[in-house]
């Protein structure tokens, strides 16, 4: 509880979380696991983008994966097929990537509920298919492959540890970027949009160009992570970025809790490693995986970090009931 | 990615004009379109009920298809009487899927509602991958596979079978919601909660009978077309989608609507997919659905709604 | 004086039914001026059309001057025009102070690269609209619930809430959109000063409002709406011994 409440003040929760990341190599023994946690952070960076679109500021997107995608790709063309360094895939990326996220935000943004869970949807699936289809460009369904490595300034991320670390950097970066933001006029203008749009007009916020913004900066964090997989994994399929990623990432973002940054790291962490939890089931890991869905929306709707706040919230004022009545009956 | 293909193999559009491979496109496109329109009524149904868009639309599709193979071969049904297990076997689904996880979620969010029948979907999905493992079946065509000549190009009899049942099933919706009293309550428990149920209208039994009824709509979709394309887990996702498709296309709620957009679907992807690209065909649906929602997000039919605030 | 806000044939209908109709009003600067009318009559319907939450079918709304009729609501919340609702729209998820500090968004300048990086001089913005959210908190009476989440407060309270949230925005035209309803007696005069105290603020007020006692004591102007019709104007005095309006609303009962 007391642990929780510090997560609560997110500046020394930043700092406890730093800590923790840099001392978590010590405990891992095994390079399998070392992957698992790069991944881990990778999707952590696009589920707190997400979290700023979806949880803060109540507008969905199915199609997230899309954005990963673009990120990955762009820079993996570059490198493979002209050779040009990382950094500069990274910039030509967020670029590119921006600019069309701004142009398509404009008329998506318009939509609500279903009808803009729908649009985004569809768009993952263009996009998706452009994968697929841009043979030349992309190697098609068989893949592209000769990614360089990732070298910034000269120096060369080859060992599990140091691309742990480069990961470990641009999620801290990300997550205090998004503390920030949060924590401040946009944020508060992104979550009165999130209470009622028309409230927040009247009181002079533009809606559709913070939803937009928002929208932009979230696609520019999954174009992050796309660039750090793409160099990481050295070789891009499309079903990495398909529909079905696309609902894993918004399932992290809710059942980690919407409206949370920690709660967006906790769902990515939770997962991206259950599936290794779940290979005791084997096959039966996709129907449990729908069926935990189920079973937090119905029970847990506020997602997993909060019910399980309210859970020992709980347990805590009837222990102290408890201790109270005992003291009257001595 | 998945979709169904009836016309000739594709040799034999060599032999034809381009006027007989235009028509021979079109006749696909109409098949292919029946069977999205039939989808998309499912969607319908529940929308009207709920206004929530179900996620699982595409699993009762496939539902209805494994269903029927299984009663086939286990039992060694004819194919009619495993059709109609199948479809009462897809209803239990749908009512079993409202009580779950629909009915103790009273007043959620859309993102809720969404997040909930996704996972139901995917939860349905690697149920039936267990049961049925991961490999396609074959249900045999109703009545013979002779293809009939038709100005120069082919209809296969299993066409007319789709264009039939999803004809049949439109107009008994019609039927149903126009005429009868349980059809209209469940239209008025839609459009006015409050009034329905001081009139006595059941509505949480109304929520319930749209998810059988549309259970039971999916599962036709997916017999009837499981002559023309195999049956097979996962071939749920994409037809759900294109029904959602042809929903928005024809404006979601609206019954003949709901036809016009899955048979233009059809077409416009039977054209591009023979014209320009098959690698392309499933994404023209989704243009079409972007320039929809953009432009026109009540549909071709549909009407605006009021601005009252 | 010149008006601060004029509307010129203003029209709305919904489908047959006309809940405005050729309304031409005019709220005099510095003034209280309340719309009052049986139900139906159209009063939260002009709020809306002025404030472009709908668009009006005809007619012309014009703020200090400039006409604003196919302005967004945002845009004219930034000349100067702001409003409270019936029904309350709270953020009720964010603290009562955070709901202050969104009244304040027009009044600051923190933008999406600026708040990330948190410069110094966004840091000190951020303290400003702290600071004098919680002047406005003490203003309405709700200084002692700062950090509560909004949606928890009784509703006065939350009545409370939406007024200092709208005159955080420091606007020119404050609408007051029935600024009594579900009001208890004491809270009902609480609101009566509040309202008093508005217009020392240097804020035009309109008001909507159903409870006759509270027009009657804080409006300087009094105008009567019935089917979406101007039926009558002027004083309170005047407007109370009026029989065209005595008879629209007798009609009601």
């Amino acid at each position: 509880m007391r642990a929780l409440s510090i997560m609560r003040t997110p500046y020394s929760g930043f700092v406890l979380f730093s800590i923790l990341l840099l001392l978590l190599p010590f405990t891992v023994a095994n390079d399998y696991y070392f992957n698992v946690l790069i991944i881990i952070g990778i999707n952590s960076i696009i589920v707190i983008g997400l979290d700023l679109l979806v949880g803060y500021t109540g507008q969905i997107s199915l199609g997230h994966a899309a954005f990963y995608g673009l990120g990955a790709y762009i820079t993996g063309i570059l490198s493979a097929r002209w050779a040009w360094p990382p950094i500069a895939g990274l910039l030509v990326a967020l670029v590119i990537v921006g600019i069309l996220a701004f142009l398509i935000g404009i008329p998506t943004l318009k939509l609500h509920g279903h009808y803009l869970a729908m649009a985004t949807l569809g768009l993952g699936i263009i996009v998706f298919i452009l994968f697929q289809e841009l043979n030349f460009l992309t190697g098609g369904p068989s893949g592209l492959v000769g990614i360089a490595p990732m070298s910034l300034f000269g120096f060369t991320f080859d060992s599990d540890l140091s691309y742990y670390y480069l990961v470990c950097v641009f999620l801290l970066a990300t997550l205090l970027l998004s503390i920030n933001v949060v924590r401040s006029r946009v944020g508060r203008a992104l979550r009165a949009i999130h209470g009622s749009e028309i409230a927040a007009s009247v009181l002079g916020v533009n809606v559709s160009r913070f939803k937009v913004g928002i929208f932009v900066l979230s696609t520019l964090y999954a174009v992050t992570a796309g660039w750090l997989y793409a160099h990481y994994i050295a070789f891009l399929s499309p079903s990495s970025f398909g529909f079905m990623f696309s609902i894993k990432l918004i399932t992290m973002v809710v059942i980690g809790s919407l409206g949370s940054l920690w709660g967006a790291i906790f769902g990515a962490a939770l997962l991206t490693s259950l599936p290794e939890f779940l290979v005791v089931f084997e096959h039966y890991e996709t129907s449990v995986f729908g069926l935990i869905l189920i079973l937090v929306m119905i029970f847990m709707p506020r997602g997993l970090l909060r019910g399980l706040e309210d859970l020992v919230r709980k347990l805590i004022s009837m222990l102290r009931k408890d201790l109270k009545e005992r003291s009257l009956t001595s | 990615m998945w979709g169904p293909d009836t016309g000739p193999p594709r040799h034999e559009y060599n032999n034809m004009t381009f006027e007989q491979q235009i028509l021979q496109y079109l006749i696909t496109g109409v098949t292919v379109g029946s069977i999205y329109a039939l989808i998309g009524m499912g969607f319908n149904i529940i929308y009207n009920a709920t206004e929530i868009i179900n996620f699982a639309q595409g699993e009762f599709v496939m539902l209805g298809g494994l269903l029927t193979v299984s009663g086939m071969q286990l039992l060694h049904l004819p194919v009619p009487f495993a059709a109609i297990l199948a479809i009462i076997g897809v209803s239990i689904v749908g009512i079993a899927l409202d009580r779950a996880a629909i009915r103790p979620l009273k007043d959620a969010s859309p993102i809720t509602l969404i997040i909930i029948t996704i996972g139901a979907s995917i939860f349905i999905r690697g149920v039936a991958s267990l049961i049925w493992g991961k490999e396609p079946y074959l249900i045999p065509a109703f009545s013979g596979e002779e293809p009939i000549p038709f100005f120069g190009a082919v209809i296969q009899p299993q066409s007319l079978w789709v264009m039939g049942v999803a004809l049949i099933v439109v107009l008994s919706l019609r039927q149903f919601f126009g005429r009868t009293l349980t059809g209209k309550a469940m239209l008025a428990t839609a459009v006015q909660p409050r009034a329905a149920k001081l009139v006595g209208i059941d509505a949480s039994y109304m929520v319930l009978l749209s998810f059988a009824l549309s259970g039971a709509v999916g599962a036709a979709a997916g017999i009837v077309i499981g002559p023309i394309s195999m049956v097979q887990y996962d071939m749920g996702v994409m037809l759900g989608l294109k029904g959602f498709c042809a929903a928005i296309i024809g404006g979601i709620g609206h019954p003949w609507g709901v036809v016009f957009g899955g048979i233009t679907l059809g077409i416009v992807e039977s054209l591009g997919a023979g014209l320009i690209s098959s690698g392309y065909k499933d994404a023209i649906a989704f243009v079409i659905l972007l320039l929809m929602l953009f432009f026109r997000p009540q549909g071709v039919l549909g009407k605006s709604k009021g601005d009252r605030v | 004086m010149n008006p601060v806000l004029k509307t010129e044939g203003l029209t709305k209908h919904f489908g047959g039914v006309k809940a405005l109709d050729q309304l031409d009003l005019t709220v005099r600067q510095g003034a209280i001026q309340s719309i009052i009318g049986p139900n139906g009559a159209g009063k939260t319907t002009l709020f809306n059309v002025i404030s472009n939450v709908i668009p009006p079918t005809v007619g012309e709304v014009f703020f200090n001057g400039e006409n604003i009729t196919r302005m967004q609501t945002h845009t004219i919340a930034a000349m100067g025009l702001t409003r409270t609702f019936q029904n309350l729209r709270l953020f009720s998820e964010m603290t009562v102070l955070e709901n202050v500090m969104v009244g304040m968004h027009l009044r600051s300048k923190g933008g999406f690269f600026t708040s990330a990086l948190k410069l110094p001089w966004v840091f000190r913005e951020e303290q400003r609209i702290r600071g004098e959210s919680r002047e406005w908190l003490r203003f309405v009476g709700l200084h002692d619930h700062t950090d509560q989440i909004a949606g928890s407060l009784p509703f006065g309270n939350q009545k409370s809430l939406e007024l200092a949230r709208a005159l955080a925005s420091k606007p020119k035209l404050l609408m007051l959109d029935e600024p009594a309803a579900g009001l208890n007696m004491r809270e009902t005069q609480d609101m009566v000063q509040l309202i008093s105290q508005i217009r020392d603020l240097d804020i035009t007020v309109l008001l909507v409002e159903h409870d006759m006692d509270l027009v009657m004591e804080v409006s300087d102007h009094v105008v009567v709406l019935d089917q979406g019709r101007k039926i009558a104007e002027g004083d309170p005095e005047t407007v109370r011994k009026d029989e065209v309006v005595l008879k629209a609303y007798l009609g009601e009962e």
